[in-house]
This record gives C-alpha cells, sequence and structure tokens, in this order.
C-alpha cells in the first residue's frame, strides 16, 4: 500500500521521524527475574503432577499408540510407548527445565525452556489420555489449525486497527455479517468468491462505520465497537429469519471451498496432511500473517500506520495524515475479519445460522492482546487456542475422567492462563483507542 | 481504567445487549379465531432442522387446521426465556408453548404466578402437576436403542460414536439409549463393538441419565459439531449420532467433506426432510414425536379441551420411533430389518431394558 500516493497527498513525509515515532513508547518487553523464578515453579508443579499419575499411577503393561497416518501422505510407521516409563522420562523434562529455570542467572531462553516442560508434561499427559487406545497426532494438528482460522483471522483484524490507534472490539459483529453475507452471496450466485468477496466488504464496511463514528465523531472506540456487534447480531438474526429460513434452498445452501491439496508438499509426513491438504481460508491466514508482519515492520506503510499508533500529534507534525492512515487501516482490518467471517461459512459448515461465530471475535482479541499485538505471535497465541479446541474434544472421545464442562472450558482456561500468567504487562500502541483530534489541515 | 478490563467488560455487555434483539414472527392464517398459539423458541430458533423446528411444525399444523393465528418468539441466550414468556403473557395468548428442557425453571415461574395461562413444556417434566400446564416428554432412549443397535450392526470399522449438545437429561437419554443398543449387540453377536463419545455412569439413581460423554457445549455453533464429528473420525467412527440440533449440521458437513464411507443418525426429525441436502449420509433418524404433540397441545387449548398432565411418549404410542432409511433402505439387510422391528417388540412388551448399564461395557 505504501508508495508514489502516499507522497502525493501528505506532501512529503519525514519517514525518519516516523520511526522515530513509531519506536519511542514501545519499550522492549524484559522478562523479570521473578517470572523467571515463577515459571520454574509451576514446571515443578507440572513434575509433581505427571510423574505420580501419568508415571507411576500407570502399571507397567499399559501402552499408548501414536500414529501420525493420513490417506494422503506418506506412512509413518506407528509409535507403541509403555506409558509409564515414557511419562517419567517426560517427567525428568519438566523437572530439569525448573530446575535450570530456578537457578539460571541469565533471562535469556527462559520461555523456551519453560516451553519445553510444557510440552513434555503435554506429551505425557496425551500418553495418559489415550492409554490403551491409539492417537492420530497428525488428524489432531489439523484439526487445530482448522479451529485457529476464524481466530487468526480476528487477530489480524485487530492488530491492523490498533496498530493505527483505534480498538476494533465489532470483530465479532464483523465475523458473523461475514459469515451471513457470504452464505447469502455465495449460495445466490453459486460462486463461492463472490460470497468472499462479499464477506470481505461488509467487513470493511463496518471497519468504515467504526471508522467513522470514532474518528469523524471521536466516539469513544469501545463503545462505538459494541454498538456495532450489537448491530451486525440483530441485522443478521432478523435477516436470517426474514431472508434464510424462509429461502433456505437458494440463499443458505452454498457450497463450501474445497480441500486444495498441494503437490508433493502434502505427501511431507505429518506436516503435508496438516499444512497442505486444507482450504483456501488455511493458506490465506498463513500468507495474511506474513504479508501483514512485513507491511507492519518491513514497509514505510506500517512505519506510517505504527506511527499514527503510538504518537498522532508527532506523526502529523512529520506530515502524516492521522485520520487518513487510521480509516485506511481500520477499513481493511475489517476486511479482514469479514473474511474470517465468511470461514465460518464457505470454509467450514456451508450454512449460516443465527450466533455461530459464539464469542470468538472477543477471543481473537484476547489472542491478540497474547501475541503482543505482533502477527507471529498472535498466529501462535491462535494456534495454542486451537489446539486447546481439537485436544478437549479428542479427549472427550477418549473418555477422560475430566467432567465435560470443563473439557469444553479449557480452550478458553487456557487463554486466560496465558494472558494473565505468560504474557505479564502487555504493553498496547501509545495511542491506542484514544481519539484523535485534528488542530489544523497543516 | 485499564485498556484490558475495559476491553473484556463490554465485551460481556456487547453480549448481553446482542442477547436483547429477540427476533419473533407471525404467521397470519386467515385468523377466524381470536386464539393465539404462542412458541417460545430455545437458542436453536425454528430454523434448527431439529426440536424448535418439530415445535413450530405442529404449531402452524395445528393453526392451519383451526383457522387461528400462531406466532413465536426466538430466544437469543437463555436470559431471554422469562422475558419472551412475559411477553406472551402479556398478549394473552390461548397458549403458552415453550421448547426445550432449559425453559423449565422459567416456565414453572410463569404458570405457578399466572394460573389462568394455559402452558405446554416440551422435554421438561415437573415434580408436581400443573392443572394449566401441559407437559410433554419423550423416552428417547427406545429410539436410541435401536439407533444404537443398528449403528453397531452397520459399521465395518466396529466404532461408533455420539455427541451432544449440552449436557442435560433430554440429550443424554438419547445417547444412554444408543449406547445400550450397541452394548445390546455385542452382547448378542458376540461382537466387539465401541460407542465413543457417551460413557454412562455405572452407579446413578432410575431414572437418571448421568454419564460422560463429548460435548459441543452450545446448540449454536455448527462448526463445534464439526470438529466433534471429526475427532469421532479420528478414533474411527464409522456411524456418527449428533444430539445436538443444528450443531449436527456441522458434523454433517464434516462427514459429507471426508467422504470415507462414514454415515450419520440424525436425531428429533427426520433429517431426509428437514436437512435433505444431507440425506444421502443419514442412515435413519432418531425422531421424537414433538410436531404431534404440540399440535395435539395447542388444539386441545383451541377447542377448550385443553388438560394440564403430562404426555410422554414412547415406542408404544408412536411418539418416539426410528425414520424411514431412505437412500440406505436396499443397503440395510432384511434380517436386520426383522431383528428391530423384533426389539422394538421386545422394548415395548418390557422385555429388553433400554438401560446400558444391563449390558456389559464392551
Amino acid at each position: 500500500m505504501s508508495g508514489t500516493g502516499d507522497v502525493a497527498w501528505t506532501g512529503g513525509v519525514s519517514d525518519t521521524g516516523a520511526k522515530l515515532i513509531a519506536t519511542s513508547t514501545v519499550t522492549p518487553t524484559v522478562i523479570s527475574m521473578t517470572r523467571i523464578r515463577g515459571l520454574g515453579v509451576v514446571s515443578l508443579l507440572l513434575t509433581a503432577i505427571a510423574a505420580p499419575i501419568f508415571g507411576f499411577g500407570q502399571p507397567a503393561s499399559a501402552r499408548v499408540i501414536f500414529t501420525f497416518g493420513s490417506a494422503q501422505s506418506i506412512a509413518l510407521p506407528q509409535l507403541a510407548l509403555p506409558v509409564r516409563w515414557f511419562s517419567l522420562s517426560m517427567a525428568v523434562v519438566m523437572l530439569l527445565a525448573g530446575v535450570v529455570l530456578l537457578l539460571t542467572q541469565t533471562r535469556r531462553g527462559a520461555y523456551g525452556v519453560f516451553a519445553a516442560a510444557v510440552v513434555a508434561f503435554l506429551w505425557s499427559f496425551l500418553a495418559w489420555a489415550a492409554r490403551g487406545n491409539s492417537l492420530n497426532l497428525t488428524s489432531v494438528l489439523a484439526s487445530s489449525l482448522v479451529a485457529s482460522i476464524p481466530l487468526i483471522f480476528g487477530s489480524m483484524s485487530g492488530i491492523l486497527c490498533e496498530r493505527s490507534g483505534v480498538i476494533n472490539i465489532a470483530i465479532e459483529g464483523q465475523f458473523l455479517a461475514g459469515a451471513f453475507m457470504g452464505a447469502m452471496i455465495g449460495s445466490w450466485t453459486q460462486n463461492l468468491w463472490l460470497g468472499l468477496l462479499a464477506g470481505a466488504v461488509v467487513g470493511a464496511l463496518i471497519g468504515l462505520l467504526l471508522a467513522f463514528l470514532s474518528l469523524r465523531y471521536a466516539v469513544d472506540q469501545i463503545i462505538v465497537g459494541v454498538v456495532l456487534v450489537a448491530l451486525a447480531t440483530g441485522l443478521t438474526n432478523y435477516l436470517t429469519n426474514q431472508l434464510l429460513n424462509p429461502f433456505q434452498g437458494t440463499l443458505n445452501s452454498p457450497s463450501t471451498f474445497p480441500a486444495l491439496p498441494i503437490p508433493i508438499l502434502d505427501k511431507i509426513p505429518v506436516v503435508g496432511p496438516v499444512l497442505f491438504d486444507q482450504n483456501i481460508f488455511v493458506y490465506l491466514a498463513v500468507v495474511l500473517v506474513v504479508a501483514i508482519d512485513i507491511a507492519l515492520f518491513r514497509a514505510r506503510w506500517g512505519l506510517r500506520v505504527r506511527s499514527v499508533g503510538e504518537h498522532p500529534e508527532a506523526s502529523q507534525s512529520v506530515g502524516i495524515s492521522v485520520v487518513r492512515t487510521r480509516y485506511r487501516s481500520v477499513v481493511l482490518g475489517g476486511a479482514v475479519a469479514g473474511v474470517g467471517g465468511v470461514a465460518f461459512t464457505l470454509g467450514s459448515v456451508g450454512e449460516f445460522s443465527v450466533g455461530m461465530s459464539a464469542g470468538l471475535g472477543f477471543v481473537a482479541l484476547a489472542v491478540m492482546i497474547f501475541g503482543r499485538w505482533r502477527p507471529y505471535s498472535a498466529f501462535l497465541a491462535a494456534l495454542l487456542f486451537g489446539f486447546s479446541d481439537a485436544l478437549q474434544s479428542i479427549l472427550a472421545v477418549l473418555n477422560v475422567p475430566i467432567p465435560s464442562p470443563f473439557l469444553i472450558m479449557a480452550p478458553y482456561l487456557v487463554t486466560i492462563g496465558v494472558v494473565a500468567g505468560l504474557v505479564g504487562r502487555a504493553v498496547p500502541p501509545g495511542a491506542d483507542g484514544k481519539p484523535f483530534l485534528q488542530q489544523s489541515k497543516g | 481504567m485499564g485498556y484490558k478490563s475495559k476491553v473484556m467488560m463490554l465485551a460481556a455487555i456487547s453480549v448481553a445487549a446482542g442477547a436483547c434483539g429477540a427476533t419473533s414472527s407471525t404467521a397470519q392464517t386467515s385468523a377466524k379465531s381470536k386464539f393465539v398459539g404462542c412458541l417460545v423458541t430455545d437458542t436453536g430458533g425454528i430454523n434448527d432442522r431439529s426440536f424448535n423446528a418439530s415445535a413450530w411444525a405442529g404449531m402452524q399444523q395445528a393453526a392451519a387446521q383451526g383457522h387461528f393465528t400462531v406466532r413465536y418468539l426466538q430466544s437469543p441466550s437463555s436470559s431471554d426465556y422469562a422475558s419472551n414468556i412475559a411477553d406472551f403473557v402479556a398478549q394473552k395468548c390461548g397458549i403458552i408453548v415453550t421448547v426445550g428442557f432449559d425453559m423449565g425453571p422459567a416456565t414453572q415461574a410463569a404458570a405457578t404466578s399466572h394460573p389462568k395461562q394455559k402452558f405446554a413444556i416440551v422435554d421438561f417434566g415437573f415434580s408436581k402437576t400443573y392443572a394449566n400446564v401441559d407437559t410433554l416428554q419423550y423416552q428417547t432412549n427406545q429410539d436410541g436403542f435401536l439407533g444404537g443397535y443398528l449403528a453397531a450392526a452397520m459399521s465395518k470399522s466396529g466404532v461408533v460414536g455420539t455427541f451432544g449438545g449440552l449436557d442435560i437429561p433430554t440429550v443424554t437419554i438419547y445417547m444412554d439409549g444408543f449406547v445400550a443398543g450397541v452394548r445390546y449387540y455385542d452382547l448378542k453377536n458376540h461382537a466387539h463393538v465401541k460407542a465413543l463419545g457417551w460413557v454412562p455412569a455405572t452407579h446413578r439413581a432410575a431414572g437418571s441419565f448421568a454419564g460422560t460423554g463429548l460435548f459441543t457445549g452450545s446448540f449454536t455453533n455448527e462448526n463445534d459439531g464439526k470438529l466433534a464429528a471429526t475427532s469421532l473420525m479420528q478414533q474411527g467412527a464409522d456411524v456418527i449420532f449428533p444430539v445436538a440440533g443444528p450443531v449436527g449440521l456441522g458434523a454433517a458437513a464434516a462427514v459429507q467433506q471426508a467422504n470415507n464411507g462414514t454415515v450419520m443418525e440424525w436425531v428429533d426429525t427426520d433429517g431426509c426432510i428437514s436437512a435433505p441436502q444431507y440425506c444421502p449420509i443419514f442412515l435413519t433418524s432418531v425422531t421424537k414425536g414433538i410436531t404431534v404433540s404440540v399440535k395435539g397441545a395447542v388444539e386441545a387449548a383451541a377447542n377448550g379441551t385443553f388438560r394440564g398432565g403430562s404426555y410422554v411418549g414412547t415406542l408404544a404410542n408412536g411418539g418416539v420411533t426410528l425414520a424411514p432409511f431412505h437412500d440406505f433402505n436396499s443397503k440395510v439387510p432384511a434380517s436386520l430389518k426383522a431383528t428391530l422391528a423384533s426389539l422394538k417388540a421386545g422394548i415395548i412388551a418390557g422385555k429388553i431394558s433400554v438401560d446400558p448399564n444391563s449390558y456389559p461395557a464392551s
């Protein structure tokens, strides 16, 4: 989006100035030693759970079989493991990680060590949960990625908006509107691409409304966002009853985007079926994450967006049009969320049903915060949520002795846990949510 | 106020705000009578291809024959039940039909405070009888049993699966019967078909349908149904029985997209009629006669023959049935059809238990 057009209407922007502004208030987050010690204690607690329950608690004869197969990829041999010894060796990893975190004097790599402990815990937990059964890990990973798709689009939308200084609470509304329009237009025209376009457009329109009210009239952005969610919920409910239900066959029976296996790559064991045998939304989500990261942190366009989000007055003083930059970011963010909405219908179950986004638009905001307003981190956070969602479903099938309400809670508990416990103090962009009143048109 | 706390607080408010937008509609059928039949739906809404749709169909049929008006209000969330019922009480409805187990307490409260207002409630029974409430309940573990036996007999992988929307008795009674049918099949045929997604509690009170299993947590998010069906298929299930209203449509989408020979049994209504696009994967449907019984209750209220009390649908009175096989009619062996018929007779006669704990778990 950057280029000569920008210069034409700004009348020359000092990008050195923009760079100074964009990085002025962002302090590099340093992990405190207290937090590292805390992570060490948590690692030891994980050991204390895993060793007696998943390890010594299991008879020596208990086996678990991990499989990695899929119809297409090259077959990997299945892994038959004795639950007790496998879990105990994982417990050793957790123990070591805990000791390292408690004794270390350097801050570097602390999160990596803790991640090793968590992954080891997860492995031993899976071995215990699936004992006496076989568990197809490739399928679990594929389900995780699919479950995280709305959150990837939602959090990317949030990042685009908030980096420019506008809070987009309306993601949930953009999801619903996008899902609705995608299903209706996709079904009516029998053209999925038109449905996708319609979803992006309606998301962008809601973004435009958000931008208009919050930039032109400086209405509190959070209030506006909430109102827009209510508007989208009410409108889609009403239109579903008035239009989609009576004309189910023509207006709400679209087909869905088929899986597009990428030749050769989809034959790679594990990675192939998970990453390269998915539908267009999965590829689009991954491309979007990379593109937004480059646009925000490697391109002039992103430099201006970030400077506007950090310090609008200073940005204006170096010749950047704050309002126009924010408009573009918010409209673009809306389109991204709209496409995420279309993933609910054309990317998944086909038809629209009332309230089908089920609050994931708000979870996407948590994912964005967990990802500290950075595309790659938010992507990982979305994957974590998707993984816990896929995992709770498979755990229920395996009949682990955990009551189903707690299993259903699991993805949300994980989100709360990581946002509260791991992220620490997340610093939003300096001018996030603050209205900017343009003094003069320079 | 901090950024995060502000966001989260308002997120909560907006969920509530979104929920306020109850949708409603009126089906006008040359209203000769002043009688108005009113329906409060659960969160699924009248287009759930399942129990809310069945109830609304019963209302419409009664209206068409009796020449009166019927209306409905959808409850976007459980917090709307009481206010929707109150709206209809204020509109002086001839009868208010509430749909779903979750609406029990709200209906009970309204029936107690408005003793002259007639009510009917689908899927709920009260501990005491009210003169102004007709409770409509269904022993769906009876046809669920038949569905489970059929699933076990038709499974090629030796694994079948079920999942529910919410962990409530009107859902788990289906899953319970399904698992009982699978266990009975294993016992009688010395087979080892596994039923995933529902494990009945071994020690429980009579009439309880407690246990642990796979639930999507709502009747609205179809993507969760897709995930649940995918998980079941991952663990080898090739017959899937979702008990989750419209969320089951997500499962149907997953099964159709997987295209690996997996089939489904639909729930509440005949799936080949309510969701015909998925008929090719519907082995059968485990139904309950909501339409007929709601129609009966509304007509009784319109004709002045309404009596409070309780109706229980069973295999014996046709209140619960296994739907036709449709596309699978030629694929279900005649011997299996005969067995199902004799099982049905056995259940009606009380000779065959539909309690899964009567049989060994495989």
